[in-house]
């Protein structure tokens, strides 16, 4: 459904996902997208979409989507739309935009339960500037604005957790490189109305440091060593939808950690055990609390 | 002024070299600029990048249209003509091109009039330095070629720009330079400055007029779906993958992992592969489980097609 020819670089993980949302989606819909990598989809006059387009900044894309979703509505409501035209709104952003500068308008856009959906590729840094770090860094990545030999100092913020807690009527974790998880809850969500709201991992191999052809290989290590739970939020409750096995049968998050340059101060010149033993405690300690 | 013009694909260290190279003249006393152009181009696309140097004031601004010295980092550019690596070359105009045929060759094949020079592609086999050395090898070169940088300014501007990368990286860069300086001693200096032109003589530009429209109409809107199929990516792959139909158990896993969308199923569940708009990335060649695409390199493709045609 999405169209090939696109600026992305090579390996996207987050074209991953969105070919995939796309496929399920179709072609009746408004994509509203935040300034970030995936704007370079469309540059005049060349765009991917079948379906409309529209460009907003950072901050505002829930805002924009309202809009779009006012506009429609009233369109349809005054017949000059047939009601079989419904078009679904999307909001397409990064996640720079998700987890800092647009989660007030989010909020707001959740709040008001606005009919949307909305799809955060999380590259977990500003991936179109050069990779600085956002608030969805993991905790010891290094990035163009975190050089120091111990990496980020933050941790990534809980943006599920955060959206989740304003109930709305989906929220998801998703990753590319699981397709078949992705496919079942992007039709789940298709069904349902209101705000629902999708957090995809996007591997990234410019800002992580990894071969593009390793991009599969690297979302599957996510998910496998538990550091990316795929979960989803319905009717109040969260539920996992891939439990990776118990600590000792699962692989240890080094796995991940080790095939992508932005961790390679973890491993050499020596290894720092501290953080290496930080991280896996914290995925450990993530699924003690789920199982 | 010097005016150097810099040509590679996205990841070769192309705006990286520019900044060493830059660097360099400053330490020789020269007055500098030193930008990419920036687009939506990523890994694997071509990449300009340009540098300027003046012992005087410098008011030009924007890009070299004229180059006395032309870097081309990967000869597969040259066939390319949105990499448009020849636009404005000159009898004046020297080329430094990393390939592995003699630069004799090029000269034929392109009809150049100027001198032609050429690195050998072997500097790019390590490529995983954290900087390609490809870049280095290049700046090395040139410094030589221009003739007013010394070893002692090169070295330091290596050390400068790449400091972040560490020692080692430091190390192997500085030693593809010195290579490539000590390689072009013969021919220290055969870039020479030149004045631009003036504006009089300028060719003006092939303008298409367009009438004005009423603002709904003339605000940039595509009207048509999947435009981007006009964009042929294929040009940012350096290898190439090619599907062995005997090893191939129709499991369709490359067309549900290739992130472009470029790989097809036909109705007997074979995949096909758009050449026009693979990037190159080589996902499906690792999830294959039966190991039935392999990847060949994509220059000595572009070379052997080429030479079919002169035949």
């Amino acid at each position: 459904m999405l169209g090939t020819g696109t600026p992305t670089c090579a390996g996207c993980g987050a074209l991953e996902n969105i070919k995939i949302f796309c496929d399920i989606l179709g072609e009746k819909t408004v994509f509203v997208n935040a300034a970030g990598c995936m704007t370079l989809l469309t540059v005049y006059p060349f765009t991917p979409f079948r379906g409309s387009w529209l460009y907003t900044a950072m901050a505002s894309a829930p805002a924009g989507a309202q809009g779009v979703r006012d506009a429609l509505d009233l369109l349809i409501r005054d017949g000059r739309l047939a009601p079989e035209e419904y078009l679904a709104v999307v909001v397409l952003t990064g996640d720079g935009t998700a987890y800092g500068m647009g989660l007030s308008a989010t909020s707001a856009a959740i709040y008001r339960k606005l009919d949307f959906i909305y799809i955060c590729y999380d590259n977990e840094g500003y991936g179109n500037t050069g990779y600085q770090f956002s608030a969805a860094t993991p905790y010891a990545a290094r990035t163009a604005t975190s050089k120091g030999p111990r990496g980020y100092r933050g941790y990534k913020k809980d943006l599920f957790a955060i959206w989740a807690a304003h109930r709305p009527a989906y929220v998801a974790t998703v990753i590319g490189t699981e397709p078949a998880d992705l496919a079942r809850k992007i039709e789940k969500a298709k069904g349902l109305r209101g705000p629902r709201l999708f957090i995809a991992l996007s591997p990234c191999p410019t800002g992580w440091q990894f071969e593009p052809a390793k991009t599969v290989e690297i979302g599957k290590l996510a998910v496998k060593t538990g550091i990316w739970p795929l979960k989803e939020y319905l009717d109040g409750k969260v539920v996992h939808t891939r439990i990776p096995p118990p600590r000792g049968r699962r692989p240890p998050v080094e796995e991940y950690l080790k095939r992508q340059g932005r961790f390679t101060h973890l491993f050499s010149p020596t290894r720092n055990e501290e953080i290496l033993k930080d991280i896996q405690a914290s995925v450990d300690a993530y699924w003690e609390g789920v199982i | 002024m010097f005016r150097i013009r810099l040509h590679g694909r996205g990841g070769q260290g192309i705006k990286t070299a520019s900044r060493i190279l830059g660097t360099a003249f400053f330490w020789e006393g020269y007055e500098v600029q030193d930008a990419p152009r920036y687009g939506a181009e990523r890994r694997g696309a071509p990449i300009f990048a340009y540098v300027r140097a003046s012992k005087e004031v410098i008011n030009e601004r924007g890009i070299i249209n004229r180059p006395d010295l032309g870097i081309v980092a990967d000869e597969s550019l040259l066939l390319l003509p949105v990499a448009d690596v020849l636009g404005g070359v000159t009898e004046h105009s020297v080329l430094l091109i990393v390939t592995d045929e003699a630069p004799g060759v090029w000269k034929k094949r392109l009809n150049l009039k100027g001198r032609v020079f050429s690195l050998s592609s072997k500097v790019i086999v390590e490529e995983h330095a954290g900087f390609p050395l490809v870049g280095a090898a290049c700046v090395g070169a040139a410094a030589r070629l221009v003739g007013v940088i010394s070893r002692k300014a090169l070295e330091k501007a290596i050390r400068e720009q790449l400091r972040p990368l560490g020692e080692s990286i430091i190390g192997r860069n500085l030693a593809k330079a010195r290579t490539a300086y000590d390689q072009m001693e013969a021919s220290a200096g055969c870039v020479t400055e030149r004045e631009e032109p003036s504006a009089d003589s300028y060719e003006t530009p092939h303008w298409i007029d367009l009438p004005f429209e009423e603002a709904g109409l003339s605000a940039p809107y595509i009207h048509a779906a999947a435009t981007s199929l006009k964009v042929e990516t294929g040009a940012w792959r350096s290898l190439r993958p090619v599907i062995d139909r005997r090893r191939c158990h129709r499991c369709g896993l490359c067309d549900i992992y290739c992130p472009d969308g470029v790989i097809s199923l036909d109705a007997r569940g074979y995949p096909h592969i758009d050449y026009q708009h693979c990037k190159g990335c080589l996902i499906c060649l690792i999830q294959c489980p039966t190991h039935a695409i392999k990847a060949i390199p994509e220059p000595g493709l572009r070379a052997k097609r080429h030479q079919g045609r002169g035949r």
